[in-house]
């Protein structure tokens, strides 16, 4: 979890708000390195790096949206996993 | 018929600066709704951390310098100091005096509702401040800019000085470098170099101050070398800076020869970048981390939202975010009579001694425009206030088109800020050199220099 409580609002506040859960993201990285074949310890690896720099991005901001998580996450998944970071933001459209 | 939706604002300006702040006055006495939120210090950067401070203690050096230099006048000076501390406070004391800096109450007097906290758009319509959700008609983006240090190897693991940080160190230190020889850069390195620092220079250009004509970055050049002992270190690639006992020692590369020196402080003045992260996708606001685009009416992608000032990543004043600012109160005001902001005649000013202004094209625009020119220079020791005042570096130039319209122009001179807005009035109205020329210029004043160069364009 981040220090602080961060409240996500949900697909433009038509879904409640709830609180920015690093779990959560986490496992979503991972699953979207997984399906793209990465290792598991380099899929493990790579959500730390990545939750990591969303919370730094977090730091100043006491409310985002879920869009903006996602496409923070995206951008730093970029530079470890061009493959996945294409799954993890398009998923929606490809599934 | 369509239900009118209704919002908490008729106006949200985010950033309390010069972008934000003239809009916010101009549309609450219009009559608009309107909200200001600040995630820092209400009044911007420039009266609080730029502006004002930096030009209040040149001020206090350049007074220290032309008095320490006053035994040629008969002035004896060898007792003269100073003290930083009081220097400091003089500093607060300007800041405190614009009643910009911090005056929250000034927004509430003229009813304006105001915010402290990081904006963030949710919707297009919809921001968030600490939590809570304000919804505006129409929305300004005013956050400005702020200093970003450059890709130098070990860079982030020292501690080094910006601008704004400078201001608040407890005394100069005795030897600083300085990345990036831009207007902020060269007032940094005079000003640092009269109370008495060793200051290197480092430029990756060809010259201190790129951006104006050559014989500017010369004659600079020269003024801060011979009078002041800064090196200039033009043509220098900044490779590496790494910490060296309580002081840093820099890496850098110039003419293909690395070399290395020890200095007490780093200083970044390469350039700043617009602050755009506050959830403009969310807005549908086109940007780069260069800017936010907008039309020339200054509006957006989404064209309920305008943008003013620093954040459109063009090389602006705090008069030019002014005038921005101005414009797009304007365009939300009257939206049947949209106007654009006229950039032809702002001046820009360098708050060195000699001062340096400059209004319009410069030789380099015009060349890469091919346009026909002729141009005239009046060095300063032509005019009879350079022997009165026993200063002569400096120069008046002039640019017209090919029939005398004056295009532009170039003033290197104790009192350029002053000068140049002749000149300003000349581009801005299409005036010819003639006409300049033809008009009576005081005897003594440097302003004579200004006749003269035109005199030279006249026939």
């Amino acid at each position: 979890m981040a220090g602080k409580a961060i409240d996500i609002i949900k697909r433009e506040g038509k879904r409640p708000s709830e609180q920015f859960q690093r779990d959560k993201l986490h496992a979503s990285i991972r699953a979207a390195c997984l399906s793209v074949r990465s290792p598991e310890g380099v899929a493990e690896s790579t959500a730390t790096q990545v939750c990591d720099a969303v919370i730094i991005w977090l730091d100043t901001k006491p409310e985002v949206t879920s869009a903006d998580v996602r496409r923070k996450a995206t951008e730093s998944l970029e530079s470890f996993h061009p493959e996945a970071a294409y799954l993890y933001k398009h998923h929606r459209f490809v599934i | 018929m369509a239900k009118k939706v209704s919002f908490d604002y008729d106006l949200v300006v985010i950033g309390s600066g010069a972008g934000g702040s003239a809009a916010a006055t101009l549309a609450a006495r219009a009559g608009k709704k309107v909200a200001i939120i600040e995630a820092d210090t209400f009044g911007g950067d420039s009266p609080n951390w730029s502006d004002v401070p930096t030009k209040a203690l040149l001020h206090a050096a350049q007074l220290y310098d032309e008095a320490r230099h006053g035994a040629r006048f008969g002035l004896r000076s060898s007792t003269l100091g100073y003290n930083y501390p009081s220097l400091r406070a003089w500093k607060e004391l300007a800041v405190k005096r614009t009643g910009a800096g911090g005056n929250r109450q000034y927004y509430e007097k003229e009813g304006i509702t105001t915010f402290v906290g990081v904006a963030h758009f949710l919707t297009p319509h919809e921001i968030s401040v600490n939590r809570r959700h304000l919804t505006g008609a129409h929305f300004l983006i005013a956050t400005g800019s702020h200093w970003v240090a450059p890709n130098i190897q070990g860079l982030k693991d020292v501690s080094y000085l910006t601008p704004r940080t400078l201001l608040e160190a407890m005394r100069p230190p005795k030897s600083l470098y300085i990345i990036g020889a831009g207007t902020i850069g060269v007032e940094i390195a005079q000003l640092m170099a009269i109370f008495g620092t060793k200051v290197y220079l480092a430029e990756i250009a060809s010259r201190l101050l790129p951006n104006e004509d050559e014989e500017v970055g010369v004659l600079l050049e020269r003024v801060l070398k011979e009078q002041k002992g800064v090196t200039s270190l033009t043509q220098t690639r900044t490779l590496a800076v790494v910490k060296d006992g309580i002081g840093k020692r820099v890496t850098y590369n110039r003419g293909g020869v690395e070399k290395s020196i020890k200095v007490d402080e780093v200083l970044i003045a390469t350039g700043r970048t617009p602050v755009v992260d506050l959830g403009l996708e969310n807005a549908a606001v086109a940007y780069t981390p260069k800017g936010i685009a907008v039309n020339n009416h200054l509006q957006t992608s989404a064209r309920h939202i305008f943008a003013a000032g620093d954040v459109l990543g063009r090389n602006s004043h705090t008069h030019t975010a002014l005038l921005e600012s101005q414009v797009a109160a304007h365009n939300l005001i009257h939206p049947k009579s949209k106007i654009n902001p006229d950039y032809t005649a702002t001046s820009h000013l360098t708050f060195t001694h000699p001062g340096i202004a400059s209004v319009g094209l410069s030789e380099d625009d015009c060349l890469k425009r091919d346009l026909p020119i002729n141009k005239a220079v009046a060095p300063l020791n032509i005019i009879a206030r350079s022997n009165t005042s026993d200063f002569r570096d400096g120069f008046v130039k002039i640019i017209t088109d090919k029939k005398g319209v004056i295009l532009g122009a170039t003033i290197v001179a104790p009192h350029a800020s002053e000068m140049i807005h002749e000149l300003a009035l000349a581009v801005k109205f299409g005036l010819t050199a003639s006409d300049v020329a033809g008009t009576p210029h005081a005897f003594l004043s440097w302003s004579e220099a200004v006749r003269v160069a035109a005199a030279r364009l006249a026939n």
